[in-house]
């Protein structure tokens, strides 16, 4: 139910001016019903979920990750290096219009975290470990593929489509706007997605499913396909508090075993 | 006692067998590549820096008719030319429509990677769930955290041999 409640408060909110409180139901009615006539198209896509849609999930999930995980790293040399790795590989990857961003979340856990339209972190306790633009682009590959198989927009797209966007055609025809409980039921929906990025985690199918196309587009791209398994072997071999290390992820060994068979790059550049 | 049906999962195996080798056939002579930008370059030779010989639209069909290296040979509506491969997708990009009905190639907004400001919805989330701290780290990211350009990625990827400068 909360699924089909967001797709209807979506519409309500990108179609609003920018002033929250003065919402267009009038207008969105006429693009609502457009949308509901065209309900087949939106059914048949990925998750159902436009552009716009994906950039106000994407906006307001981000604001949870930086808002737990200490605020950004404003070190324009980190940034760099993060976004010249980052931008290399998004270049490449499916789904390259998206706006890329890379940022570091001041944060001594490790882990690394994606919001939909684009945003990649990774928290200041993995970028030290990730010494190497290979260990990097194993990272941030895997984070990639999270936004690009559009994981976190399933747990809100899972409802059905067709009767939320049923619902939003009726309700707005007969202009019954209640925008604070709408506005509650989009909170609750981003709440889904950031319990399932902060919490549980994705089911551990999916995350293979991202370690395994991280790796295949470092290699696509030209880093050391064995960036990503190397990291994971450097945190195993240090051993540690598992509940900070990738603890919203599958166990450690588990991934390095599934990822294939190469041998794991340094995490650490050569010794001078 | 009934008969143990037979497992259906065997059914489906020879139509695995043939999905996976499709896929892997895509991308090599004969098979078939989409673009996944709203424009694609093709080019004249298979190096980086050669001469645009035509450009295509997102979500094209493109016929391999040669793959040398990491580069392909592509055709399409009388356009040829050669495409690195990781500027197009083994499968068609999906093109999701919103409750606006605008897909990616409709989307304006979409059309450069330029860092964008957040939108007013977000804002008001922010506000709501009182996340003003994390709106000015976003804020701070799209205004100054994002002063890569254009040129500096490319002479970083030319310099490290990535993409298509490898």
């Amino acid at each position: 139910m909360k699924a089909r409640s967001l797709f209807l408060i979506f519409g309500a909110l990108l179609c609003g001016s920018g002033a929250h409180a003065q919402l267009d139901f009038g207008g969105l009615a006429g693009k609502v019903m457009d949308s509901a006539k065209d309900i087949k198209k939106v059914v048949k896509g990925a998750a159902g979920i436009g552009p716009e849609e994906e950039k106000v999930i994407g906006d307001s999930v981000a604001l949870e990750i930086v808002g737990k995980y200490g605020g950004l790293v404003r070190d324009p040399a980190i940034m760099q290096r993060v976004n010249l790795v980052g931008q290399t590989l998004a270049r490449y990857c499916e789904r390259p219009e998206l706006n890329w961003r890379f940022a570091v979340l001041d944060s001594d856990s490790v882990n690394a975290f994606s919001a939909p339209d684009g945003y990649v972190f990774i928290t200041r306790g993995l970028y030290r470990l990730a010494q190497t633009d290979d260990a990097l682009a194993g990272i941030l590959g895997h984070e990639i593929a999270h936004i690009t198989g559009r994981h976190a927009l399933k747990i809100v797209a899972r409802g059905e489509f067709l009767t939320g966007a049923t619902n939003l055609a009726a309700a707005n025809n007969s202009k019954v706007g209640n925008i604070n409980a709408q506005l509650e039921k989009f909170d609750t929906g981003i709440g889904d997605i950031t319990k399932t990025l902060f919490e549980k985690g994705f089911d551990a199918k999916t995350e293979f499913a991202a370690d395994q196309s991280g790796h295949d587009l470092a290699k696509l791209t030209g880093y050391a396909p064995g960036g990503l398994r190397g990291v994971l072997a450097e945190l195993l071999q240090r051993g540690g508090d598992p509940q900070k290390n990738f603890s919203t992820h599958p166990p450690l060994k588990e991934r390095i075993q599934r990822l294939p068979d190469e041998p794991a790059a340094s995490s650490t550049p050569p010794a001078p | 006692m009934k008969p143990r049906p037979a497992p259906r999962l065997w059914l489906a195996l020879p139509l695995l067998v043939l999905a996976v080798t499709v896929v892997e056939a895509a991308l090599t002579a004969g098979g078939t590549a989409y673009t996944k930008r709203l424009e694609t370059s093709l080019l004249a030779e298979p190096k980086p820096l050669a001469a645009v010989s035509g450009k295509v639209p997102f979500a094209s069909k493109l016929k391999v008719e040669e793959a040398r290296g990491p580069w392909l040979r592509v055709s399409t509506a009388g356009t040829t030319g050669w495409v690195f491969a990781g500027n197009v997708s083994e499968s068609k990009p999906a093109e999701n429509k919103g409750a606006d009905g605008l897909g990616l190639s409709a989307s304006t907004t979409t059309a450069t990677a330029a860092a964008r400001p957040l939108t007013p919805a977000a804002n008001d989330y922010a506000e709501r769930r009182n996340l003003g701290d994390a709106r000015k780290d976003l804020d701070w990211l799209n205004d100054h955290g994002m002063t890569l350009t254009m040129d500096q990625l490319n002479a970083f990827m030319q310099a490290q041999k990535k993409g298509e400068y490898q």
